[in-house]
């Protein structure tokens, strides 16, 4: 096998010769003759001499660990933010600030990876597949919304989320979708959430992310993707200029889990009782039907704080005698 | 109005923006449609090609020719596409941007509720609807016929304790209280006119000034009140011409009335003319809430 | 302790807490099984560009163009223990270009000019044929189009270039685009430590 190698490389080496004479039949020829060091082996710094040293194999730059470690950091800072600007200051204009701010960054400049809605599947697999292991960025980003959901509320959603925040800026004229077709809408995000785990535990060769492969905005983030993929998202995006948020009330899956959370949060935004004013102006101003008979719906609500910018208390306190 | 050139520049960037956005997406998907109907074309060259090259090596300029045209191709539209999207996103945000402002400007804001706001939200009426209207207090008109008060005291008495019932038959009959009918009542009646004055003013519902042919109240509650109901007043104010000191137009089309509370406090601010509840104003919905009602504007 | 406390609350309460030990027992069995960083990498040994014994001129560019990122994340690096130093580095010249003045073929492979030639050991100027050169391919131009590792491919070249994803670069995808596109199902995901040792495959695989 040894020195089989040099005297084929040599055979392919005068044939490739041979071939280059035909396309170039005044130049390459002659070099080819007074070229007198064949390649077979790699030359060291021994036969190069002259204290050549050998540099360093070339190496692929690594994603700078603490690059991931920011990101991890932004999320929960801006999540830290988004439960003060929401639940303290109840101011909408900072909040939707915070969440163009996250939307740059974890949608256009980070590209909208990485996200805890795809990473449900690689947890899952983690979990399922012993041979399979995650980062430990991934477990964090997938953990952190949820913990956080279980104290304030889907303050991830509202906040960093650069999927919600696309449909967020989009919302025109929402209506209220009825009671009941809401309610029955949203149990696809949990069917999509059992077929997405389903997918993502199957053995290689059948597993599929579809999470991330239907991924209705993260071509947008990326200006390139599949044709259809495009649609679909510009589609959820023509649909949630009418409908609040199409894909996170009834599609997301990290919704579903967010939303089982969020039922058991500590604080959350809440709609004061007031004896005079039980106005229903919130009601009327949330685009997400999380407002039911005048009370805020800790599993539905997304942390936009329209309720608090509609209120006639918030907006001007002295008048709520 | 400074309003109205506003609201036709959203409507100009709305169309623009739209226009951009359909051009850049029906470029894309062309440009999309024609790479991947070449990519089997392509595919089957190349191989071809690379066959050929295995048998004739003077096929390789060929083949190399090939190959780089179709990366060269692929870069292109990589590169056509990045820019393309970029300028459809932006036209995108334009087109939301401008969206949001007109939806503001037209002062339907914040959210439909599909079913029971339907019955509750202004509906237009028709011009004809407005003219079949039985119309039956005359507008008043200078020379006052004043018989009318003469049969109702002749049916309601001359005592003192007749007062109320002859004036609210008054109000109902002329809409207001004229100077001319209260004076013929003092003629008429042992009411004196200290008496019919203090009587009249007391109460809410006598009117001592003519009233427009719309009764238009907007709501002062205090969800109302709150949300600008005193803007949505003084502007229809504006609208109208109304004098200070008075609260109907010159040509009593509308008289402003400023009530307490319409009880749809989740509507605020509200007005209503005539029969017509028109909620979530902002000032200039308030002046077009008029129109829907009747279609001639005041002079 | 839990007075004035509804039993609807304790019951939140409980669930919570329960919760908040199942998050962080899985948080802490999967961190416990991390293993640093997992990323894609390039398999020299199945790429289309640096596979031995691949017939004809094959040309595969698609980490270039089916890349999410701007610039591709996948870029070509030259292992240096086992260039061959060559004068005419099929990877560096266009070895099909006319022959100029010095002897040398007159263009470059590289279409972002992104190798560097250096002349090193002992400099004979009178024969630069027979120099060895060092050749260094700036990570900042090289957009991975594989036209330098088609070039060292064997037999003209021994196969030190092969194609790598900059980490720092790729996004991490979990549908990564060009392993979707790549014909031989070269990209895999592993973890870093193999993954930066460029050849280790192309070795273990010869």
């Amino acid at each position: 096998m040894t020195s089989a190698v040099p005297t084929r490389h040599l055979l392919l080496v005068a044939a490739a010769f041979v071939l280059l004479a035909f396309l170039a039949p005044n130049g390459v020829l002659a070099q080819a003759q007074q070229y007198e060091r064949p390649v077979e082996v790699a030359p060291q710094q021994e036969t190069i001499g002259g204290g050549y040293v050998t540099p360093d194999v070339q190496r692929p730059r690594a994603r700078e660990y603490w690059l991931e470690i920011l990101d991890v950091v932004l999320l929960a800072v801006a999540m830290g933010f988004a439960v003060w600007l929401v639940l303290s200051r109840r101011n909408r204009k900072w909040a939707l600030t915070l969440t163009v701010a996250c939307l740059g960054y974890f949608g256009f400049y980070r590209q909208g990876c990485i996200c805890p809605i795809g990473s449900i599947q690689n947890v899952a697999l983690s979990i399922a597949d012993p041979g399979y292991k995650i980062p430990m960025v991934v477990t964090a980003v997938f953990f952190m919304p949820l913990v956080v959901a279980l104290f304030f509320g889907r303050a991830f959603c509202g906040g960093v989320c650069p999927l919600g925040a696309m449909q967020e800026l989009v919302i025109l004229k929402p209506v209220q979708v009825p009671r009941k077709l809401d309610d029955a809408l949203g149990l696809l995000k949990y069917g999509y959430l059992g077929v997405a785990i389903l997918l993502a535990v199957q053995p290689a060769i059948a597993r599929d992310f579809v999470i991330c492969r239907f991924d209705p905005f993260v071509s947008f983030f990326r200006r390139e993707g599949f044709a259809h993929m495009m649609f679909i998202g510009a589609g959820f995006l023509v649909l949630g200029t009418v409908v609040g948020r199409p894909y996170c009330r009834y599609l997301c899956p990290y919704g579903g889990l967010l939303s089982w959370c969020s039922r058991l949060a500590k604080r959350g935004v809440t709609i004061t009782p007031h004896k005079e004013l039980d106005c229903g102006l919130c009601a009327n101003a949330c685009p997400y039907g999380a407002i039911e008979k005048n009370r805020a719906v800790r599993k539905e609500c997304l942390y936009c704080a329209r309720c608090y910018a509609s209120c006639p208390c918030e907006t001007n306190p002295q008048a709520a005698v | 109005m400074t309003r109205d050139r506003q609201q036709a520049a959203a409507r100009a960037g709305k169309r623009i923006a739209a226009a951009i956005v359909a051009a850049g997406a029906a470029i894309m998907i062309a440009d999309y449609t024609a790479a991947r109907m070449h990519v089997l074309g392509d595919a089957r060259r190349i191989a071809e090609l690379q066959r050929q090259t295995q048998s004739d090596a003077s096929f390789a300029p060929k083949l190399a020719a090939e190959q780089d045209r179709i990366t060269r191709v692929r870069r292109a539209r990589r590169a056509r596409s990045r820019s393309l999207a970029v300028l459809l996103i932006a036209a995108s945000s334009a087109f939301v941007a401008s969206a949001k402002w007109l939806v503001v400007l037209d002062g339907t804001r914040l959210v439909v509720r599909i079913i029971p706001l339907a019955s509750l939200r202004a509906r237009p009426v028709s011009p004809s609807a407005v003219a079949e209207k039985p119309s039956a207090p005359t507008p008043p008109t200078p020379e006052l016929d004043l018989t009318f008060v003469t049969r109702v005291v002749e049916k309601e008495g001359r005592s003192k304790e007749a007062a109320i019932p002859i004036l609210q038959a008054i109000q109902s009959h002329y809409r207001y209280l004229p100077d001319e009918a209260l004076k013929r009542v003092c003629e008429l009646t042992d009411v004196t006119p200290a008496q019919i004055a203090g009587t009249s003013s007391f109460y809410a519902r006598f009117r001592r000034s003519p009233v427009g042919e719309h009764v238009v109240r907007v709501c002062h509650g205090t969800a109302c009140h709150v949300s600008g109901a005193r803007q949505i007043t003084e502007e229809l104010r504006r609208h109208l011409r109304i004098p200070d000191g008075a609260d109907t137009d010159p040509a009593r089309m509308f008289t402003l009335d400023e009530v307490a509370c319409l009880g749809c406090c989740s509507l605020a601010p509200v007005l209503m003319v005539d029969d017509h509840t028109s909620g979530r104003l902002t000032p200039a919905a308030a002046a077009a809430a008029l129109n829907i009602v009747h279609q001639t504007q005041p002079a | 302790m839990s007075d004035g406390l509804t039993r609807r609350e304790v019951l939140i309460r409980v669930a919570r807490g329960t919760v908040l030990v199942g998050f962080g027992s899985t948080a802490g069995f999967l961190i416990e099984k991390a293993d640093g960083q997992v990323v894609w990498q390039v398999d020299a040994s199945r790429c289309a560009n640096s596979r031995l014994g691949e017939a004809g001129a094959e040309v595969c560019n698609l980490c270039t163009t089916e890349c999410v990122v701007q610039q591709s994340a996948v870029r070509a690096v030259n292992n240096f223990r086992e260039c061959g130093r060559c004068s005419i580095c099929p990877a560096y010249f266009n070895i099909k270009s006319a022959v100029d003045e010095k002897g040398l073929p007159s263009e470059k492979a590289c279409p972002r000019d992104a190798i560097e030639r250096r002349a090193i050991g002992l400099v004979d100027p009178a024969d630069p044929a027979n120099n060895f050169y060092e050749y260094t391919i700036d990570e900042e131009k090289c957009d991975g189009c594989g036209i330098c590792v088609r070039g060292c491919r064997e037999p003209l070249g021994l196969g030190s270039i092969v194609l790598k994803v900059r980490h720092d670069r790729c996004v991490g995808c979990n549908r990564c685009a060009i392993s979707i596109a790549c014909p031989k199902t070269a990209l895999a995901r592993t973890p870093v430590t193999a993954a930066l040792e460029p050849t280790l495959a192309r070795q273990a695989a010869r």
